[in-house]
């Protein structure tokens, strides 16, 4: 017998009988900008308002300027990135300006799937971080998110703020491995 | 196997007063950092029932979750191993890490990055691997420190809880070349990444653990404020991804109670900064995913202890719990440590840690704050019952219970040591009653003045 075999066989006969699957409501809860931007920046974030798409450029020209190699399907882009990008490339980008598709009040986190990413490495491996959101698109909860979502698609990641870490003596460091900043820029 | 001593160990690191209280109080703003996080959301323990009755569910039904989950994931593209128990599981990932040696790199070790898993922990599997020149690098900067150090994780969410700064600074210096001295964790957690991002960027194979994983779909999810899994995984070939039978929940929006949960609970924060969702590898690329026993469909057919395989591995049971917070993690000896480890643990080896489920005062705090409502302190209590029944508690708790026992079952023998104790510990000296080898509770505690007379007594001369 394979471990396969072994390990559905002991299960099957050490499970206690059957019980409910509950169903999980979608709940309320506030989906306005200022309770995403608050939790937002609690987080070490930062959301900054726009009125239309096409600001985005202006804004990365305000706040990203002394950044050199910027990557983006949104703004002008200094360096381009696709999916066979090699990694040492990949390594120089100071900035990835790519679109979030869903933002969650509650907790801050914004849905990046594959297919904004250019490539799977970019939000990581980048230096700082912006993705822009359509305010329509800011919901209460993650019930809420997931209901949107139907598909998760290969690969897609719900990232809230800049990489962080509390492992030396529960100190907050912003920049650990991935962006050392992350922007919001809401239309 | 060796007789694990929590009481033993635990003085070891009570030795340091001062580093104790810090550790205590250190875990304690953890807490309270939990509760500032949970408070404000007004269906929070509604949401602990469903992810406690999702979890039941599930397990009543694992064996088909784990066939439907293992069925999508292959149909996703996705190479599904299974491993009764960690020799296997260890070999199954060292096979995959042999295979995917890169062309013209044949005179090298592999390189591996990990992030956090506690079940490679369980299996000791860096040791293995490395003894068979695999180059394995932990990118979780906690568990980077006590790579360093050579140590195993004290905390299953915050690796090297046990450390301070200095004591960073110290193994940073050693081998990272940052100045001797410097304890600032920004420039600390600084030189970690430009050593690590060197090691992501070089490495050939990633393994990271799993949060969950979706029967439904085939996904799994991983969880990291740091962003190592991702950084990882997607500048390697080969990700391998293992997970204990448990890991599966059974539809994509489960995540959304899990999701709410399991930072909060955990740091207080209202989501990691990164909840990455796996489904299928990226073009040219491969992704693995290694299914675990290791003693969990045991603790399947414990009816008293099967809720333990609910955890969701968020670590307030130990932030919360006064044993675990003045005792240390590595007092348990155990890769998951605290409460929860204390009821995992004597699954695995009853007469090793026999000791555990007594490093506890049965306060219930990490019954209150466990997000999936694992009845810990019940089980606690329960175990307890096993240890004794099998002949494995220590002589002087295994005397003491009998003595009494003997006198508790004797009214008369009961009223007359009572009388006799409490004479006597008005007449004997200090230093007597006081007597730390004989009254270990006396170590840091006064008894308090012994009453004239007993209740029973002041009852009988008091009623109408």
């Amino acid at each position: 017998m394979s471990s396969r075999e072994k390990i559905l066989a002991r299960i099957a006969t050490n499970k206690p009988s059957l019980t409910v699957l509950p169903n999980v409501p979608i709940f309320e809860g506030d989906n306005s900008i200022e309770r995403f931007k608050t939790v937002l920046e609690s987080i070490g974030g930062r959301a900054i308002e726009i009125a239309t798409k096409a600001d985005c450029q202006a804004a990365i020209d305000t706040y990203y300027s002394d950044l050199k190699n910027v990557s983006s399907n949104i703004v002008n882009a200094s360096i381009e990135i696709n999916p066979e990008t090699p990694k040492d490339i990949l390594e120089q980008v100071d900035l990835a300006v790519i679109q979030g598709e869903i933002g969650v009040a509650e907790n801050g986190t914004i849905w990046v799937p594959e297919s904004n990413m250019l490539n799977r490495a970019l939000p990581f491996i980048t230096q700082h971080l912006v993705l822009v959101l359509d305010k329509n698109n800011i919901v209460a909860n993650m019930h809420q998110a997931y209901q949107r979502l139907e598909d998760v698609g290969s690969y897609g990641v719900f990232i809230a703020g800049p990489s962080k870490t509390a492992d030396i003596e529960q100190a907050l460091v912003i920049g650990a491995h991935g962006a050392r900043s992350m922007m919001v820029l809401i239309y | 196997m060796n007789h694990q001593n929590h009481p033993e160990l635990a003085e070891a690191f009570n030795k340091d007063f001062e580093r104790t209280t810090w550790h205590d109080e250190t875990l304690w703003f953890v807490r309270q950092k939990r509760d500032k996080a949970v408070y404000p959301i007004p269906e929070f323990q509604d949401l602990r029932t469903l992810a406690s009755e999702i979890k039941d569910h599930t397990l009543s039904n694992l064996d088909n979750y784990l066939l439907q989950f293992e069925e999508n994931a292959r149909k996703n593209g996705v190479h599904v191993h299974w491993a009764a128990d960690a020799t296997e599981h260890n070999q199954i990932v060292m096979d995959i890490i042999k295979k995917s040696r890169p062309v013209g790199a044949e005179e090298r070790n592999i390189r591996l990055v990990k992030s956090k898993s506690m079940l490679t922990e369980e299996c000791h599997l860096n040791a293995f691997l490395q003894k068979n020149n695999i180059d394995v690098v932990d990118t979780d900067l906690g568990e980077r420190i006590i790579q360093f150090r050579d140590e195993p994780p004290s905390h299953i969410v915050m690796p090297a809880i046990h450390l301070k700064k200095e004591d960073v600074g110290e193994t940073f210096h050693e081998h990272l070349g940052t100045t001797k001295g410097e304890k600032d964790p920004q420039v600390l957690t600084e030189a970690a990444r430009q050593h690590l991002r060197e090691k992501f960027v070089a490495a050939d194979v990633a393994l990271t653990g799993v949060n969950f994983a979706i029967a439904e779909t085939g996904s799994f999810v991983v969880c990291t404020n740091e962003g190592n899994a991702d950084l990882g995984v997607n500048l390697a070939k080969v990700h391998i991804a293992c997970m204990g039978i448990e890991k599966i929940i059974p539809k994509l929006h489960h995540l959304s109670v899990y999701t709410r949960l399991l930072a909060r609970s955990a740091t207080g924060q209202p989501i990691t900064s990164y909840t990455s969702h796996f489904t299928k590898p990226a073009e040219g690329k491969e992704m693995h995913i290694v299914i675990v026993d290791n003693g969990r469909t045991q603790q399947l057919g414990r009816a008293d202890f099967r809720n333990s395989l609910k955890c969701i591995r968020c670590g307030a049971c130990m932030n919360t719990c006064p044993v675990y917070r003045r005792s240390g993690g590595h007092s348990y000896d155990f890769t998951v440590p605290g409460p929860i480890g204390a009821i995992l643990s004597p699954n695995i080896d009853l007469h090793k840690y026999s000791s555990l489920p007594f490093a506890s005062t049965l306060c219930g705090s990490c019954t209150d704050v466990c997000p999936v409502k694992i009845d810990i302190h019940v089980q606690l209590y329960k175990w307890r019952q096993i240890v004794g029944n099998n002949n494995e508690l220590s002589t002087s708790k295994k005397w003491g219970m009998k003595g009494l026992a003997k006198v508790l079952s004797m009214p008369k023998v009961y009223d007359l040591s009572g009388k006799l104790a409490r004479g006597a510990l008005r007449i004997l000296p200090h230093g007597m009653t006081h007597n730390q080898s004989m009254n270990p509770w006396a170590k840091a505690r006064e008894l308090p003045d012994a009453p004239k007379q007993s209740f029973k007594e002041w009852y009988e001369d008091n009623r109408k």
